[in-house]
């Protein structure tokens, strides 16, 4: 799942030089994740897995990084 | 770029082109944008100079002009020089308002070129201006444009195609089709609603002039957290749309309807990517509301908020691509009336907004000097003759006011802005530098 979501932020929303040296843990905001971004990703991560991602759910601690990204992702699959 | 290589319009260049028609078919410049950038000291001009030769040599598009091909139209190298133009504030004129006289002067001169250059000298620094006309490039692209010239490795700036004929390749026939319809849809409800204006005035001689409102690191933060309170991670923008919109309401808008729209660009360049630095890489969104739901502060930003997820959910924020893309054939004026007028025959946006968002030149600052302040400027069509174009400089917010003048009362947009700092810190006490 982590690889997928990486594929796609960096392939569609944001630049990095080195996507590979991007950590599992680094913060996907400070990388320059936008609002629009975050509508895209969560857009993507709902078609691609098949879940539902509450608007009200959408803050730091559930996409500030591909972690947190994939916890919340797998919680609201299991909801 | 040579004959052989013209450079056609994107789509989104078209439709910057047929803005910039717009204003220059009343005796205005054109849809010309600046970034005037306040620097500490005045930074190697002669190196300045060899980075816009290089720039011109790199990328032929900065110094072309617009030609028609056919029913369409292509920027065509002319290998012309982009000089740096130099100004100097007088010793004895308080320098902050002669730099920005100066700077508006040169603002609304009357302006063929695509691209100008010019530092404005004083005692202490001075202002690097840049100015674009909007076919050429974005705002994003002159942030990266600026980068290239203060760049310690200019030759790893590269170009690359249109992110818009990118996405259109993408999709096939029927999902241009679907999305093409889609759009059409959002523009039909986007024009049920009839938008309240800052002006009733519709022609006569204009100058641009320019309101900067700067905020503070503790204010800025405050803002950012109370965007963060009312319109969620995904609504900055929309935090300040709904501020404007509150702040117009409570002031009075001088041509009174029945709601408030305003249309918003978005980048579709990968964030902090360094490319494409040429053509316009953008999709544009509408923020709408009655007037009803603007008095209701609390209600507003969930309406905005709600409005813009429902949008991008419905995948309205790239429909307008397709539409784009077809209107490319139609002739300007056609296209413009499309663009700007309701069905009631009114002009559709309340206000020219755009959000730049964070602009840092770090600690190496522009050619090795400091980037102290920051200033942003565009041309719009008369009505609504008001744009707000917002940033952040180091974490700190700044909102440019341009304005035509005397459509717009300067003392009713000094109470609009005087209200949007009550709006945007729920009313606390401010200490604003102007």
């Amino acid at each position: 799942m982590k690889e997928k979501l990486k594929t796609f932020i960096f392939a569609e929303l944001i630049y990095h030089e080195d996507p590979a040296s991007f950590g599992d843990e680094d913060n996907l905001l400070d990388a320059g994740l936008d609002s629009m971004g975050i509508m895209r990703l969560i857009m993507f991560a709902e078609k691609e897995f098949g879940v539902t991602l509450p608007d009200t759910e959408i803050e730091p601690d559930n996409v500030g990084s591909l972690n947190k990204l994939e916890n919340w992702i797998k919680r609201s699959g299991q909801a | 770029m040579t004959d052989s290589a013209d450079k056609l319009f994107n789509p989104a260049d078209y439709f910057t082109f047929v803005l910039d028609q717009e204003i220059r078919d009343v005796g205005m410049p054109g849809g010309y944008c600046g970034f005037a950038l306040q620097l500490a000291a005045e930074p190697d001009l002669q190196n300045l100079q060899t980075r816009l030769d290089l720039l011109v040599e790199r990328f032929p598009q900065a110094s072309a002009e617009i030609q028609r091909r056919g029913k369409r139209y292509a920027w065509v190298a002319t290998g012309r020089a982009i000089p740096l133009e130099r100004h100097q504030c007088q010793p004895d004129q308080n320098e902050s308002e002669a730099s920005q006289a100066l700077l508006l002067d040169i603002f609304n001169r009357p302006e063929s070129r695509p691209l100008t250059v010019h530092w404005i000298g004083g005692a202490n620094g001075g202002t690097l201006l840049l100015i674009w006309l909007h076919p050429l490039l974005d705002a994003r692209g002159g942030k990266i444009l600026l980068d290239f010239l203060s760049s310690e490795r200019p030759e790893s700036f590269k170009e690359s195609a249109s992110l818009i004929a990118a996405k259109l390749a993408q999709w096939g026939f029927w999902k241009k089709l679907q999305l093409f319809f889609k759009a059409k849809r959002h523009n039909t409800e986007a024009n049920s609603l009839d938008s309240c204006l800052p002006t009733a005035v519709e022609q006569g001689p204009q100058l641009l002039k320019l309101k900067v409102r700067r905020y503070d690191t503790d204010e800025s933060q405050r803002i950012a957290t109370l965007a963060r309170q009312h319109t969620g991670l995904t609504g900055r923008t929309l935090y300040y749309l709904g501020c404007f919109m509150r702040a117009m309401e409570l002031v009075g808008p001088p041509a009174a309807k029945d709601g408030y729209c305003i249309p918003y660009a978005f980048n579709l360049r990968r964030q902090n990517a360094p490319t494409p630095v040429f053509g316009n890489h953008i999709g544009c969104l509408f923020a709408r509301a009655t007037r009803d739901q603007v008095r209701d502060r609390k209600g507003l930003f969930a309406h905005l908020l709600s409005q813009h997820t429902q949008v991008v959910r419905d995948e309205l924020d790239l429909a307008y691509l397709p539409l784009m893309w077809l209107g490319q054939w139609l002739a300007p004026a056609a296209y413009a009336k499309i663009l700007r007028k309701q069905h009631s025959g009114g002009e559709l946006s309340s206000l020219w907004f755009s959000d730049i968002g964070e602009l840092s030149w770090g600690k190496k600052g522009f050619l090795g000097v400091a980037v102290t302040d920051l200033s942003l400027m565009c041309w719009m069509t008369l009505p609504p003759g008001l744009a707000l174009l917002a940033s952040q400089l180091d974490g700190k917010l700044i909102l440019s006011y341009s304005y035509l003048s005397p459509a717009v009362d300067e003392t009713w947009l000094d109470a609009v802005i005087a209200q949007m700092d009550l709006e945007l810190l729920e009313g606390q006490s401010l200490d604003i530098a102007l």
